[in-house]
């Protein structure tokens, strides 16, 4: 068996991927807890701190493309080394967009203009469902930071929990609105959050499942949930 | 997939050195495989069996059978099975007294052609064929060692190509060239598969990435891993192939 070597210029451009790799995983993250802090206490001061952090998302996205491009341009990397660059191309997309929707979930924090009235009760399923996604997107990131596919290679039946919630929280807030218990423009912007933390625990499973990708090279096909039922009965 | 060389259990000796280790390889038609490997790894010596130009050297001798056609290469005369596999060389080795069209037409004559028509046709398909026509096409009787240096591999893989072999073996066709003569060779690699089955030696994994369909990693005389180029490039199934192709290896 040959001794370890590395390409070093190669190795010390995968390293810096990396580590603005987990930057970015860890501001996205940061950002949604922000964004439904923010939403829970109905505090607009936290909604700047989610815009800001947007913003630093998006320009880490843009640097990492960059990183990228400039790896596979000049080191014509293949392998495990190909298969992380292209992961990390694709899955900063994955982190953006749950930038934008910490951003967009900020936004409605800042319509309701702090004076919402039964707003805690309001938000229903909306706290457990932002727990599950928000853990969601923890897992995908720890399995990108250890390299480990076997711990995402499932993540798509965690996802499930997040879709039936998504589902009662909307006949919840259907129910009120029909009842008049809760006005239509509010009860709208309550089932917005709820479509906003779905999409943000889809991409916590694009990221798990580029991770498994990336680890082992396999492709982990797209199943749906009633198919998944189907087929464990 | 129609299997046209087949190697099985080949081994091949350089006296008392093993070069290489008991290989049992398919070549698939009209496709191009490459063969990887660190120097010394026995590339070379694989082709050279393939084509019988491995026995011609002092003490060296093979085991195992090489089937061209499902017939062993070895129950053959070896000037037929030269003919039906050809070879190119690392370093174009025009034949230096003669000219361009001598050169490619030397296959023909020394088997006894002497027709000037279709001496004449040979020569242009065949220079056509390793896309160097239209660059010599007015400088046909010019000595063939004067031609710049991607021209005269060009020109060595157009004399292969005149007596129509079946497989064309190349052994590191473009280490000496730069890269436009390069990417010619390779273009001309992916047009000849539609008529022949290449086997290409390279040391160069990008050119093995951009011109082949299979690709077989060999290492200490062994075959460690062969498989479709995309899949082995993408997704090696051996650990050696993972660290061999991504450079950690010391």
């Amino acid at each position: 068996m040959p001794e370890k070597a590395e390409r070093k210029a190669l190795a010390e451009g995968l390293r810096a991927l990396n580590e603005n790799m987990v930057t970015l995983a860890d501001l996205s993250e940061l950002a949604i807890r922000k964004a439904v802090d923010g939403l829970t206490r109905l505090d607009p001061d936290v909604s700047d701190e989610v815009f800001t952090l947007d913003g630093e998302i998006y320009a880490l996205q843009l640097e990492i493309e960059k990183n990228c491009v400039d790896l596979i341009a000049l080191h014509a990397p293949v392998a495990r080394d190909l298969r992380t660059i292209t992961t990390s191309l694709k899955i900063t997309t994955d982190f953006d967009r749950i930038g934008r929707y910490a951003k967009d979930i900020a936004e409605i924090t800042l319509r309701f203009r702090g004076k919402e009235p039964d707003h805690l009760r309001n938000l229903g399923s909306i706290p457990e469902m932002t727990e599950i996604a928000i853990q969601l997107v923890d897992k995908a990131i720890r399995a990108f930071v250890a390299r480990d596919a076997e711990s995402v290679r499932h993540i798509q039946e965690d996802d499930d929990a997040v879709d039936l919630l998504e589902e009662r929280a909307f006949e919840e807030l259907v129910d009120k609105m029909t009842s008049r218990s809760l006005d239509v423009g509010v009860g709208a912007r309550y089932i917005l959050v709820t479509r906003y933390l779905e999409r943000i625990a889809d991409h916590a499973v694009n990221i798990g499942q580029r991770v498994v990708y990336m680890v082992t090279g396999d492709r982990v096909p797209r199943i749906r949930a009633v198919d998944r039922a189907n087929r464990t009965r | 997939m129609t299997l046209k060389v087949r190697t099985e259990h080949l081994s091949a000796w350089y006296g008392a050195k093993r070069g290489i280790e008991d290989i049992s390889l398919d070549f698939e038609e009209h496709a191009v495989t490459a063969i990887i490997g660190p120097s010394g790894c026995g590339k070379s010596t694989l082709i050279r069996c393939m084509n019988r130009l491995h026995e011609v050297i002092p003490k060296a001798r093979s085991e195992g059978k090489v089937l061209l056609d499902g017939e062993d290469i070895y129950a053959l005369s070896a000037v037929s099975v030269r003919r039906r596999i050809g070879m190119v060389f690392q370093k174009a080795n025009p034949f230096p007294t003669m000219s361009v069209y001598d050169n490619v037409s030397a296959g023909l004559r020394l088997n006894g052609v002497r027709d000037r028509k279709r001496l004449d046709e040979t020569v242009l398909r065949s220079l056509k064929h390793a896309a160097l026509w239209d660059e010599v096409r007015d400088s046909l009787d010019a000595p063939g060692v004067s031609l710049s240096g991607g021209q005269q591999q060009r020109l060595c893989i157009a004399r292969a190509l005149a007596v129509e072999p079946e497989v064309l073996l190349m052994d590191e066709p473009c280490s000496a060239l730069d890269p436009i003569a390069t990417a010619k060779i390779e273009d001309l690699i992916f047009d000849l598969k539609k008529e022949y089955t290449v086997v290409v030696v390279t040391h160069n994994m990008q050119q093995a990435a951009r011109v082949a369909d299979y690709t077989a990693f060999l290492y200490l005389g062994k075959l460690i891993e062969v498989n479709r180029t995309r899949e082995l490039f993408e997704r090696p199934a051996q650990d050696l192939t993972e660290k061999y192709i991504t450079g950690r290896f010391g």
